[in-house]
């Protein structure tokens, strides 16, 4: 089983993210992943994403967000992260805004993996001390610096 | 009906308890909030870490939440940490829950749940 260190390439963490709108942040998420070829149907996967999106939120509260997707339109388990200094709508439980968004694209057929993967990130994220330092980072290496440090 | 709180662990029957309860969600075309709790006494008693019972305790919770997807159940995850049945009683309360689904093999004193709750609560076996 990969770390999430190692799916999350870093030409995928964007640090300033521009858009202030959830479907927004997802496309601009989703672009660098179309990019590594991990994501072969854009709009197939974009569709998935906001399906679920629309159905459930994807804010676990404390200021982080993991809007996920496990479809045909992806070809290896990857992911991506982005941080809004101003905050993005995830329709959070606490009703607070995300700042740091992690983006998960999942093959169809590897659920197992693909869970695996969303409940190490989430127990990850519950960490005051990623959080402070995801939120401090101040260069791709730095978000996967924190990451490496902390995952199990 | 409009809101069913499954309360989630990881018990045999659990999987039973979960698609009941999003069977009945889906037919009633209610939202269903699935509750994890991580007790921070339970891993000196059964010798395991608490992280790794946060772990196991998100992995359930995605199991259900990924059932929920394909069933088109709308669903929200909750992950606390203290003692489960104070929190099962008092989450299901201000979510305003109108039912409580737990699995029969849960390790909630089911009687306890039952007298304490002012919600009606249904044990799947």
């Amino acid at each position: 089983m990969a770390k999430i260190s190692e799916l999350l390439p870093r030409s995928a963490i964007v640090l300033n993210l521009q858009s202030k709108e959830k479907f927004e942040v997802i496309g601009e998420l989703v672009r660098p992943l179309v990019a590594t070829g991990a994501i072969t149907e854009e709009s197939e996967f974009v569709s998935a994403i906001v399906r679920r999106e629309n159905m459930e939120s994807t804010g676990i509260g404390v200021g982080v967000a993991i809007p996920h997707a496990r479809t045909k339109a992806v070809s290896s388990i990857v992911l991506a992260f982005g941080r809004s200094d101003s905050g993005v709508d995830f329709n959070s439980l606490d009703g607070k805004p995300s700042h740091l968004i992690f983006l998960i694209a999942a093959p169809e057929e590897q659920k197992t993996e693909y869970i695996m993967t969303l409940a190490r990130l989430s127990k990850l994220l519950r960490k005051d001390e990623v959080r402070i330092g995801l939120n401090k980072a101040g260069s791709p290496d730095d978000v996967l610096r924190v990451i490496v440090q902390h995952e199990s | 009906m409009q809101r069913i709180m499954l309360y989630v662990e990881d018990t045999p029957g659990m999987a039973t308890a979960a698609a009941w309860a999003l069977r009945l969600a889906r037919d009633m075309s209610c939202r269903v909030f699935a509750l994890s709790v991580v007790d921070p006494d339970a891993p000196r008693r059964r010798d395991t870490q608490t992280s790794d019972a946060e772990e196991r305790a998100w992995n359930q919770l995605y199991e259900v939440e990924d059932d929920a997807f394909q069933k088109n159940v709308r669903i929200s995850l909750l992950l606390e940490t203290g003692d489960p049945l104070p929190k099962l009683i008092g989450l299901s309360t201000s979510y305003d829950a109108e039912l409580i689904v737990a699995s029969a093999d849960c390790r909630l004193t089911c009687s306890e749940l039952v007298r304490q709750s002012n919600r009606p609560v249904v044990f799947v076996k």
